[in-house]
């Protein structure tokens, strides 16, 4: 039977208990939301007692799905201070679901100082996993990139959850780390500042030994097998997610250029919607870079275990030598049109940085722009930025600052062009040009949030003909991309597969058959709107109890006021759009 | 067919007073920029051509010598203005000062991106005519173009 494996840092007790009859349909994002909901008081501070940190992997995740190894790491956030779930792609993910545990849930507080870490490993005698406790203290205060090749020499082939030092020291702007398939650290559930959560708790890293754990039962391999195959099929034709096709090719920041035609590229914090240099940061310049750099074409890899699509990238260095992984759309532009930074070795310097410091790279890349619009640093200042990334890494009074977020950098720096909702910095997406995802960002349970409102095509999700994308009452469309969101999230799967199966309804029927070969279920397209229904409910539900409400559900007063260039736009959504979305 | 009375492929320029003729500020990406030729930068190419007044988008791909296949996500002053599987720009007429940008066409632009972002009236029109409202990520698929 599946299980809950608590972990209580008051005392390190360690709690292996039966799967809630409640929770055994849920997976991910609809089980860390949901524990998370039922466990944790609204009002609590989140760096205190009362908050936990729930980890849990996909329904399908550990199986033979294709693009499955997401992780899902849920709390309280300190840095909205509302529900908060961090999605990442990481090995992590397959080896806690092989180990028969549907989440980790780290709870209690320490009662004194020092670093801990929890070694879980299968024990075949008892057909359970173990848990030891080691501590952790000699591998706090350091970079991520010394200590995880020296976790992997000590416990050999493991994968790892842990916070870097911008954990430890409690940021607002801090992830959870993972492993990626090289074994470096750069996999991170980023977003929220969850790693302040995890430090909070005194621990600093959970180590996984997968071997001779048992994998993830099948209720009905038939089924499966007939809905893995017609998802594979899917992401191997379709032109965004097929290998050498645009994700594969260019990763995800083949957007940069089509954005900054758009108009729509937020440059020089929020000012301007197109960079003039933006074409020297894209997708088609990191690919040229490489290929210049190593003599050959380079495509991208595989974040996680199973990953058909391959969007992750490397960067190298003008020797040919590795510099980072990965620069993806989000991090180039963070550091790049929105500090009107234009060099690939720059942002990548930065990203590096991010990863070894553990922050996260979208709040982190809006804090140094509002860094650089408070008169800190010039815009385009690279040199000065990574410069203050080391004060972050180093936790100084500066450092400290910047390391909490974007909205705490402007306020102490006096800047009112704040690009947050609901606290949390705005990605790489300006809503005054592309307004549906402004109403995500405005309405979205986790704060400014990209990944909250994926597209699944309205006739699967059964409500064809009543949204249209021309309708000036956008709400029923956001409203599906929600609940179509939550459910993706909550099997497992990467959010790219939204690409694919939105135009190839077979391959969306193959995700729910691979939903109902594990868990035994008989869901159809129709359930999924139901199943994502139930995911944001509680995640409003808990925003609600914790004070944040549709007063929250609003775009920053200057996106309001100052016209963007180059189409010279203002936000102009009424409220009473937003209001409307979840109504 | 209109005439191009020539072309010009360099730094901007004052075109001076003449009325038949306009220059256009091109953008090519990726693979693309083989066809600006020296202007290439590797990943992107910047150009500037004169065109005779009227021209339209289908003449200066002509002129570029840029192929259907390879032709990806365009823009014309910021406004989505085709897709793989949407020609929908090849009528547009072009102004002096105009900005194109063309992507290759293994670029995307998925729809969540896109959504209330501005599109010509072309595509508009296009969307608002088809089943699905354009709500899709990719229309160069047959069983997408559902028609």
């Amino acid at each position: 039977m599946a299980k809950l494996l608590r972990l209580n840092m008051t005392d390190r007790t360690v709690a292996l208990q039966d799967l809630p009859e409640a929770y055994r349909l849920l997976g991910g994002r609809g089980l860390t939301s949901a524990v998370v909901h039922d466990e944790v008081d609204p009002q609590c501070h989140a760096l205190g007692p009362s908050n936990k940190l729930v980890i849990a992997p996909g329904m399908v995740t550990g199986t033979s799905a294709p693009t499955s190894s997401r992780l899902s790491v849920g709390g309280k956030s300190p840095l909205t201070g509302g529900i908060k779930e961090a999605n990442a792609g990481t090995g992590f993910a397959p080896a806690l679901a092989s180990l028969g545990i549907r989440a980790i849930v780290v709870e209690g507080y320490p009662q004194s100082a020092g670093w801990w870490m929890a070694h879980i490993t299968w024990n075949a005698a008892s057909g359970k996993p173990d848990v030891t406790w080691l501590p952790a203290d000699e591998y706090a205060g350091r970079d991520l990139y010394e200590v995880f090749p020296q976790l992997f020499d000590r416990f050999g082939k493991v994968s790892v959850a842990g916070v870097g030092v911008a954990g430890e020291l409690r940021y607002s702007n801090s992830g959870v780390v993972f492993e990626d398939q090289e074994g470096r650290p750069a996999r991170y559930a980023g977003r929220g500042g969850l790693g302040a959560v995890m430090g909070s708790k005194g621990l600093k890293f959970i180590v996984i030994d997968r071997k001779g754990a048992p994998g993830v039962p099948l209720a009905n391999k038939e089924v499966f097998e007939l809905g893995r195959k017609k998802l594979t099929d899917a992401l191997m034709s379709h032109a965004i997610t097929k290998p050498k096709g645009a994700l594969n090719s260019y990763g995800t920041a083949v957007l940069i250029n089509i954005l900054n035609e758009a108009g729509g590229l937020p440059t020089r914090n929020f000012s301007s919607g197109r960079y003039e240099n933006a074409a020297q940061i894209a997708g088609e310049a990191v690919f040229e870079g490489n290929k210049e750099r190593l003599g050959k074409e380079l495509y991208n890899h595989a974040c996680s275990p199973g990953c058909i699509i391959r969007c992750s990238n490397t960067w190298h260095k003008p020797d040919g030598t590795e510099h980072v992984s990965c620069q993806e759309y989000e991090s180039i532009w963070a550091f790049g049109a929105n500090c009107g930074i234009g060099s690939l070795d720059d942002t990548g310097e930065l990203i590096r940085l991010c990863n070894a410091y553990g922050v996260d790279t979208i709040e982190m890349g809006c804090t140094m722009a509002v860094a650089m619009e408070g008169g800190l640093l010039q815009f385009g200042d690279a040199k000065r930025a990574i410069e203050l990334m080391h004060e972050v890494g180093k936790g100084t009074p500066l450092g400290r600052m910047l390391g909490n977020g974007t909205a705490t950098a402007a306020r102490l720096l006096g800047v009112r062009r704040v690009p947050v909702v609901k606290g949390q910095a705005m990605p790489a997406y300006e809503p005054r040009a592309v307004k549906g995802i402004g109403i995500t960002y405005a309405i979205a349970t986790m704060g400014a949030d990209h990944t909250s409102g994926y597209t699944i095509a309205p006739e699967i999700l059964g409500v064809s003909g009543k949204v249209d994308q021309f309708d000036r009452d956008k709400a029923a469309l956001a409203r599906n991309f929600q609940y179509a969101t939550g459910f993706i999230d909550s099997t497992g799967h990467c959010l790219f597969i939204a690409f694919a199966i939105l135009d190839i309804a077979s391959g969306f029927e193959g995700v729910v058959e691979e939903c109902n070969g594990v868990l035994g279920t008989s869901w159809t397209m129709a359930d999924v709107g139901r199943i994502g229904k139930d995911v944001l409910d509680r995640e409003l539900a808990f925003n609600r109890a914790a004070g944040i409400g549709k007063a929250q559900d609003r775009m920053p007063e200057f996106m309001r006021l100052e016209k963007l260039p180059p189409h010279n736009v203002t936000w102009d959504v009424p409220d009473s759009t937003l209001d409307a979305v979840f109504e | 067919m209109v005439s191009f009375l020539f072309t010009y492929r360099g730094m901007r320029r004052p075109l001076g007073t003449a009325q038949d003729r306009i220059q256009v500020e091109v953008w090519l990406y990726g693979p693309l920029t083989r066809y600006a030729g020296e202007a290439s930068r590797g990943s992107h190419a910047q150009i500037f051509i004169d065109l005779a007044a009227g021209c339209t988008m289908q003449d200066l791909l002509t002129l570029l010598g840029l192929p259907d296949e390879e032709k990806g996500i365009t823009f014309i002053n910021g406004s989505l203005a085709a897709l793989p599987g949407l020609d929908t720009d090849r009528l547009v007429t072009l102004h002096d000062g105009d900005r194109i940008g063309i992507s290759h066409r293994k670029s995307m632009w998925p729809f969540q991106y896109r959504f209330g972002a501005s599109l010509t009236e072309e595509v508009q029109e296009e969307f608002r005519g088809r089943r699905d409202r354009g709500v899709h990520h990719a229309y160069a698929t047959p069983e997408n173009d559902s028609d």
